[in-house]
């Protein structure tokens, strides 16, 4: 660090305390969020961290600010020294004293001064929970920062003009309760979003409402409500912001299972635009009725599909992979015999299987088609004693269409 | 020793659940938006009538061919 002098340092920090209270007197929002935006870097805000550091007793020259700034100058020291946990404290002071604050003010001018605020908090509670565990310390911080979150969205979930903020700070508690594991707490607060009478949920900020829609289609994926999902995934791709192909890619890791839960497939040029190649054999696997190559694919990817949570919605495609492959049976009987087409003997199913290396007896076979038959992925019935599947004469394969295979 | 071993793989464990590989990222705050969702290319690269009835591709062929080669033995 270069030499500051005793002077220079004072007027970087008498400079950040006059910026500070003159974009509250003027409420500009953007101003105070880069005053409170450490994550960033700015080289000036760093400036006035270092700035700090030349006092030999900077607490008291803190102690003469407000209530606010005190903490918040003593955090922007600490986050330069790296010390994270003291950082976050501190942090966390500032947070409740500036909410204290915004619910006074009557307008939602400093809006984008308390994202910001909200954006730090858990950004520095992250680190601060890493240098926690590294001292084999419970991190616990960013559990904290969720308590604090949960306090600005009752201040913004009323009525009135700061309303509109309500969304910001639900995606914001989202990454936070998907980073501990603690998904179910979302539930409360997508209840307060989607029942609001006050509120249309389109006029919440497009960022927010992209964001949202990520979010809550992944815990429907998880609660396997795939035209739900569908329906959430589907919109945050399409209102997604062009250029962050990083967060459309995301969407797609999650919409791709559940439209091919729903029997469709996404174009080979969307897996490769945004890598996601181990698609490309599932949905192979789907088109050919290729029951090998499904579970070589869902093998040799499965700790990723396991890590993102949709593992089990790709192994339940294995139905519809069947269901397939027994199409193509028929269609090949067709194309030699019109006529005996549609019955299609076990036999045939087994000696399929066995071609792909899956090995089956035609019991294991019958009841793989009785559950094709009872899911309607088939229409049909079973000749038990001649072992023949009877497909129907009209429509023996009816499409998903968009639906769910039934449960 | 074995106790110890135990409670290192737990709290690996524990730490494991502080991930999310697919956080969403952060849009800029001023970040302009075209609201218009019509002609982008995402929304239209979806397949809903693939499941025909053609069989002439390279796995159709062999299927069929295994299935003849097997009516033919059992005759």
């Amino acid at each position: 660090m270069a030499y500051i002098s005793m002077g220079e340092a004072h007027r970087r920090i008498t400079d950040y305390l006059n910026n500070f209270s003159d974009a509250i007197a003027a409420q500009d929002g953007a101003l105070l969020r880069h005053l409170v935006s450490f994550s960033f870097n700015n080289p000036k805000l760093l400036s006035v961290a270092d700035a700090l550091n030349v006092f030999q007793d900077v607490s008291r020259l803190i102690r003469n600010s407000s209530e606010m700034l005190s903490p918040l100058l003593r955090a922007l020291q600490c986050y330069k020294l790296g010390q994270l946990v003291e950082a976050y404290n501190s942090y966390e002071k500032f947070a409740n004293a500036f909410l204290q604050e915004f619910r006074n003010w009557e307008s939602a001018w400093a809006l984008e001064a308390l994202y910001a605020v909200c954006y730090e908090i858990r950004i520095i509670a992250e680190r601060a929970d890493r240098e926690l565990a590294s001292n084999g310390k419970t991190p616990d911080k960013l559990k904290a920062a969720g308590s604090f979150l949960m306090k600005v969205f009752g201040v913004l979930a009323g009525k009135g003009p700061k309303r509109v903020g309500a969304l910001h700070v639900t995606c914001q508690l989202f990454k936070i309760y998907f980073k501990l594991g603690t998904v179910h707490l979302c539930r409360s607060i997508i209840r307060s979003i989607e029942t609001a009478r006050i509120f249309d949920f389109e006029e919440f900020p497009p960022r927010d409402k992209v964001t949202y829609m990520y979010y809550t289609g992944r815990l429907e994926v998880f609660n396997e409500k795939f035209p739900a999902a569908d329906q959430k995934l589907s919109y945050a791709l399409a209102h997604c912001h062009p250029d962050h192909e990083a967060n459309i890619r995301m969407i797609l890791k999650y919409l791709i299972p559940v439209k091919l839960s729903i029997g469709i497939l996404p174009g080979n040029l969307l897996l490769e635009k945004y890598k996601l190649l181990e698609y490309t054999d599932v949905v192979l696997a789907l088109r050919r009725g290729d029951l090998r190559l499904l579970r070589s694919a869902l093998q040799q990817h499965e700790d990723r599909f396991l890590r993102s949570g949709v593992y089990l919605v790709l192994e339940k495609l294995e139905l519809q992979v069947y269901r397939r492959l027994l199409k193509k049976i028929y269609t090949i009987q067709k194309h030699k015999d019109p006529s005996k087409a549609h019955q299609v003997k076990l036999d045939i199913i087994v000696k399929a299987l066995k071609w792909l290396q899956i090995d089956m007896d035609a019991d294991e076979v019958e009841c793989i088609v009785a559950i094709l038959i009872y899911k309607n992925l088939i229409k049909g019935y079973f000749a038990h004693k001649s072992k023949v599947v009877v497909l129907s004469k009209q429509d023996p394969f009816p499409k998903l269409n968009g639906k769910p295979v039934d449960s | 020793m074995a106790t110890n071993e135990a409670k290192q793989v737990s709290e690996e464990a524990k730490m494991d659940l502080f991930e999310d590989d697919d956080e969403f990222e952060e849009f800029e705050i001023d970040l302009e938006w075209d609201s218009k969702e019509e002609g982008k290319e995402v929304t239209q690269q979806w397949e809903d009538d693939w499941d025909d009835d053609d069989v002439n591709d390279d796995f159709s062929l062999q299927l069929r061919r295994e299935l003849e080669t097997n009516v033919a033995e059992k005759k």
